[in-house]
């Protein structure tokens, strides 16, 4: 295997200056996307900076009546933290209906944000992949896309954002806390934090080198009533999604006050419905305006050769997803 | 005699091995621990065709702890095929590393040996391989024109079909497809090869001892006497450990060229490109009927791939010569020589995605008939194989169905298609028949008596395998009940080439065969222990009493069971019939197999909880066929883009369904002495057309092409004719 130095951080500034000292630095979290594409000798760390033991697992409530839920809580117990169930269950259900429990055990929530493409381009590295790769081409474009892109993607790269939990993140208007080697902490907000690949696709989000990611903060408890999360996917469970909705509703006197609503499966970034949203703010829950939603989703879809399918699968998820969400608590 | 805890053939008892499988004792191949041993790793080519132009080994041979790099410029020699694109079998001889050519992406063109095999993975990426490309041939549709006719299956022609079609009041012309498909066994091939002066032994994964014995003496032109192969435990194997893959050549040639034992673990990527696959397989079928349901025209034509350097026909066609009576019958396939490797041999080949086109074509036809599609099966029933004109040593197909549509509640299934539902879900019921030619061939084993503080305890020896399906325990089983020996003083010991030969596990023969051959020792030591104490052949006498009465510490026979020419005048199948009930979500066009029934005919069930773990397995990758599973050809590139268990899918536990299985009380004393008859590969057959019948029957839609995936449930249209 490839050396590479190791480094186990106890705490964010040691983790922080450990990774300063390196151009190629990684930190390790639950590694069950790290170590994986490490075998894959598709990332070729120098240096590994352990942060799975950091103090940061804990799920705190903030003066503003949100959430910080911290950077290495594993995933399952994020699903399962009472707060998390009782405040934002659209966020529970979406983490349980990813992966399997061994990898939900292992994963944090700050990995699951840096989760990089499934791309098979992207793992086989006798192929083309600018990603992994810079300039050495896309090899889905022409390629094998079935599991591609229909949104913002570019000439050079053409891969989706595999998570689950971050289409519910997107959904709930969340941001991400990080840290930089200064010791400056800054917030960005979810949309921010994945990018679109343009002509750099190799950067998956906006973090700048070595920052460190130390929370998720979540908006006041929202969507507790209406919400739903539905995944698309070959097998009923242990499988990436094709398409996947989360879909959040706040209903006042039969009226739609607010909506979360984020698409999966079909974007280098969680990708975020605004206009649907804005469609449904003040009309009914109807089945017609969930319709309508869906389709006013779905209009700017770019698809390639073999992925036209997202584009009708995509519509019907979302309402369908909407109707669930109404159906919840109705 | 006999006692209570003899446990005999018949009883549904626990896998003999099955506490040294959970407490970790049982030793597969990758584990036995051999002294001085070293790692060694393939390399893969990153073409799908052409010829390698310059390799560089220095930087992956200058790597702390690697010892070498071999490639075809100093590479054993080893036997070629004699002749080109000959059609392979079991012992076909596995030369690898003999030239700069290049058939298919992923061949291996170097193998890195080294003290760790972190070492050997590490070093396999800096050997540097450079090649001149050629266009490579990999797609199935432009390949058409270049279709050959196969070595085997000869074309089959019976009466005249197009006749048959013009005489029938329905007609159907449809082509089913099946995708490429992998065997993937929990366990990865392996090989360990120690060679001590001329002779050679390895532990190696492989289902047939005595073939991977002929492989490695044909490939490597050196005695069989010479070579020990020894595998007793097998982590499944599905058809992909049938043949002596080359990672076992290299495992062999890499420890003669370092005098170190070497130890080859294919990898699970490489296990889509180095142990073999199902192909891709496009079936149309033609089909013509009486308003009555008669089978007036039966016609079954298979396009198939092979590669460019071997050819391997799946006999996709061979149930429609067999399965319904009709009076014109045709039945061809073809093959195309691609740059994918040579495909061979998967559970069931032949029936599993022949029985996909045969039983859903049947079905088309049942429901453009208005019949009910059980009724036109039995319509259609025969109990003469119509390709032979030999009785069927016996066919319950038409009980299968019968007792399977009771049970299932058949009367209450929605009448047509579309018409049910349950909330969200679209709801369908499916039928389909199955049937498996139950091969027996000759095989033998030994019976060793030992005399031990008043008791009796036997061990059997063959090289017989347990590749998971139970033979272990049905072979203690046997010997229990011919030896009335209690169950718990048998050892059964399996797998080492030392061992009396039988033909391994596959085929489906394995139970009957291996049963039999201990069946004829333990009638033999018994006979030939009254020789000795100078007893009549014809009085009784326990073995074991005997033994002690006589003061024997041992006594030992061997016996050979062969079929007897009774059986040749007759064609021997098992049958059966598959039930599914299918629950199809309208928004997500995902899929639940709410319930299956499977009924089986399989002659005497000798362990019924061994068997039903084959039916179940059988069903399961039956159901994977239809969910998901699929290895998909890169169209640039040309190699396989489903490189890991995270893109190839199988079914997880929620995919499948409340299963029964059914066994029919059967004993074939036509098929042998026994009356056993296989039933690891009934047990997927007619599966995916059962589950994509009730599709249809759900939702209106017809697919034809596996598998069936949400992407296509979403774009497919309801079929015309349907509400």
């Amino acid at each position: 295997m490839r050396p590479f130095t190791y480094v186990a951080a106890g705490t964010p500034k040691e983790a922080l200056k450990a990774a300063a000292n390196s151009s190629a630095s990684h930190y390790l979290g639950g590694g069950t996307n790290l170590l994986d594409l490490m075998k894959e000798d598709v990332e070729r760390p120098e240096q590994i900076v352990e942060v799975a033991d950091l103090d940061l697992a804990q799920v705190k409530k903030n003066k503003g009546g949100g959430y910080t839920i911290g950077a290495t809580l594993s995933n399952s117990a994020t699903a399962n933290h009472p707060d998390v169930r009782n405040n934002y269950p659209l966020l529970s259900m979406t983490i349980l209906a990813a992966a399997t429990v061994q990898i939900r055990n292992m994963a944090t929530n700050g990995g699951n944000l840096l989760q990089r493409t499934r791309c098979p381009y992207f793992y086989e590295t006798s192929m083309p992949c600018n990603k992994r790769e810079p300039g050495s081409g896309c090899g889905a474009l022409n390629g094998s896309n079935a599991g591609h892109a229909i949104f913002g993607w570019s000439e050079s790269c053409v891969a989706t954002n595999p998570s689950d939990m971050s289409i519910a993140l997107a959904a709930l208007d969340a941001s991400v806390r990080v840290q930089a080697p200064d010791g400056s902490s800054r917030l960005i907000p979810f949309n921010d934090f994945h990018r679109l690949p343009g002509d750099q696709p190799e950067k998956d989000t906006t973090l700048r080198p070595h920052e460190l990611v130390l929370a998720i903060e979540l908006p006041a408890p929202i969507y507790k009533d209406h919400y739903y999360y539905l995944k698309i996917r070959e097998r009923s469970s242990y499988a990436f999604a094709l398409i996947s909705v989360a879909a959040g509703l706040e209903i006042k006197n039969d009226r739609i006050t607010k909506v979360g609503l984020a698409l999966g499966g079909v974007a280098h970034k969680p990708w975020k419905l605004t206009s649907a949203e804005e469609f449904l703010v003040g009309k009914a829950p109807t089945e017609e305006n969930f319709t309508q939603a869906a389709t006013l989703a779905l209009k700017d879809a770019k698809t390639l050769e073999h992925n036209k399918y997202k584009v009708p699968m995509s519509e019907k998820a979302i309402a369908r997803a909407l109707a669930q969400a109404y159906a919840r608590k109705a | 005699m006999k006692t209570n805890n003899i446990k005999g053939t018949g009883e549904a008892i626990n896998r003999v091995d099955g506490r040294l499988k959970v407490t970790g004792q049982a030793t597969y191949a990758g584990e036995f621990s051999v002294k001085n041993k070293v790692y060694a790793q393939g390399v893969n080519s990153t073409i799908a065709k052409g010829k390698i132009t310059s390799i560089d080994v220095t930087e992956a041979l200058a790597q702390p702890g690697v010892i070498e790099v071999i490639t075809y410029q100093n590479a054993l020699k080893l036997k070629g095929h004699e002749k080109d694109l000959p059609a392979i079998d079991n012992t076909t001889p596995m030369a690898v590393l003999q030239s700069p050519d290049v058939h298919y992406y992923g061949e291996y063109v170097a193998l890195v040996v080294a003290e760790t095999i972190e070492q050997a993975q590490y070093a396999c990426r800096l050997v540097k391989i450079e090649y001149a490309k050629e266009e490579a041939l990999t797609d199935f549709a432009a390949a058409k024109s270049t279709a050959i006719k196969p070595a085997a299956p000869e074309d089959y022609f019976r009466g005249d079909v197009e006749k048959g079609l013009a005489e029938a009041d329905e007609t159907l012309e449809v082509t089913y497809v099946t995708p490429i498909e992998h065997h993937h066994p929990m366990e990865l091939h392996t090989a360990i090869a120690t060679w001590m002066g001329d002779e050679v032994e390895i532990y190696a994964s492989q289902q047939m001892i005595d073939n991977s014995v002929k492989t490695i003496a044909n490939t490597f032109d050196i005695p069989e006497k010479n070579i020990r192969v020894i595998s007793p435990f097998i982590g499944g194997g599905f058809g992909s450990k049938l043949q002596t893959h080359r990672h076992v050549t290299l495992a062999v040639m890499a420890a003669k060229m370092t005098g170190r034992p070497v130890h080859v673990t294919v990898t699970r990527t490489q296990m889509f490109t180095n142990t073999t696959m199902r192909q891709r397989n496009e079936q149309k079928m033609r089909l013509g009927a009486t308003k009555d349901g008669k089978l007036t025209a039966l016609a079954h034509e298979t396009l198939s791939h092979t590669s460019t350097y071997e050819q391997y026909q799946e006999p996709c066609g061979t149930v429609s010569k067999m399965l319904y009576a009709t009076p014109n019958n045709e039945v061809k396939h073809r093959l195309m020589p691609l740059n994918l490797q040579t495909p061979f041999a998967m559970r069931a080949p032949g029936e599993a995605p022949g029985s996909f086109a045969l039983e859903s074509a049947m079905d088309e036809m049942a429901w453009k008939l208005g019949m009910d599609p059980i009724e036109f099966r039995i319509k259609n029933d025969t109990q003469t194989d119509p390709s032979n004109g030999k009785p069927f040593s016996s066919r319950l197909l038409n009980e299968c169905l019968r007792i399977g549509a009771d049970k299932m509640g058949w009367e209450n299934r929605p009448k047509t298609p579309r018409s049910r539902r349950e909330g969200s879900w679209l709801v369908g019921y499916g039928v389909s028949a199955a049937s498996r030619a139950s091969p027996y061939q000759e095989s033998a084993a030994k019976v060793i008596l030992r005399a031990k503080g008043g008791e009796v305890h036997a061990t059997v020896q063959t090289d017989a395998t347990d590749i998971g399906t139970g033979t272990y325990s049905i072979l203690a089983q046997t010997a229990a009940e011919y030896l009335q020996i209690p169950i718990e003083r048998i050892t059964v010991e399996l797998g080492d080439s030392r061992f009396p030969v039988t033909p391994g596990s596959g085929g489906s023969w394995g139970a009957a065969s291996f049963s039999m051959g201990v069946k004829v020792a333990c009638d033999n030591v018994l006979k030939e222990l009254k020789e000795k104490v100078g007893m009549s052949e014809d009085a009784q006498a326990n073995v074991a009493q005997l033994l002690l009465d006589n003061n024997l510490a041992t006594f030992e026979a061997t016996g050979t069971a062969t079929p007897d020419e009774g059986r040749a005048g007759y064609s021997v199948f098992s049958f059966g019939a598959n039930f599914t009930e299918v629950w199809v979500n309208e928004h997500t066009g995902m899929f639940r197999i709410k319930r299956m029934v499977n009924v089986s005919s399989a002659g005497k069930i000798l362990n019924p909880k061994t068997a039903y773990g084959q039916i179940l397995g059988g069903l399961t990758m039956g159901a994977g066929m239809v969910i998901a599973e699929q290895t998909k050809v890169e169209p640039n590139f040309g190699n396989f883009i489903t490189r890991s268990f995270a893109d190839y899918h199988v079914p997880v536990n929620l995919d499948m369904a409340n299963v029964e299985v059914i066994f029919l009380p059967e004993e074939d004393k036509i098929a042998n002495a026994m009356g056993i008859k296989g039933v690891g590969e009934l047990g997927i057959t007619g599966v995916a057309s059962a589950i994509a019948n009730a599709i249809f029957n759900a939702t209106g839609k017809r697919f034809r092409d596996l598998p069936i995936t949400p992407e296509k449930m979403v774009m497919a249209e309801v079929e015309a004719g349907v509400v």
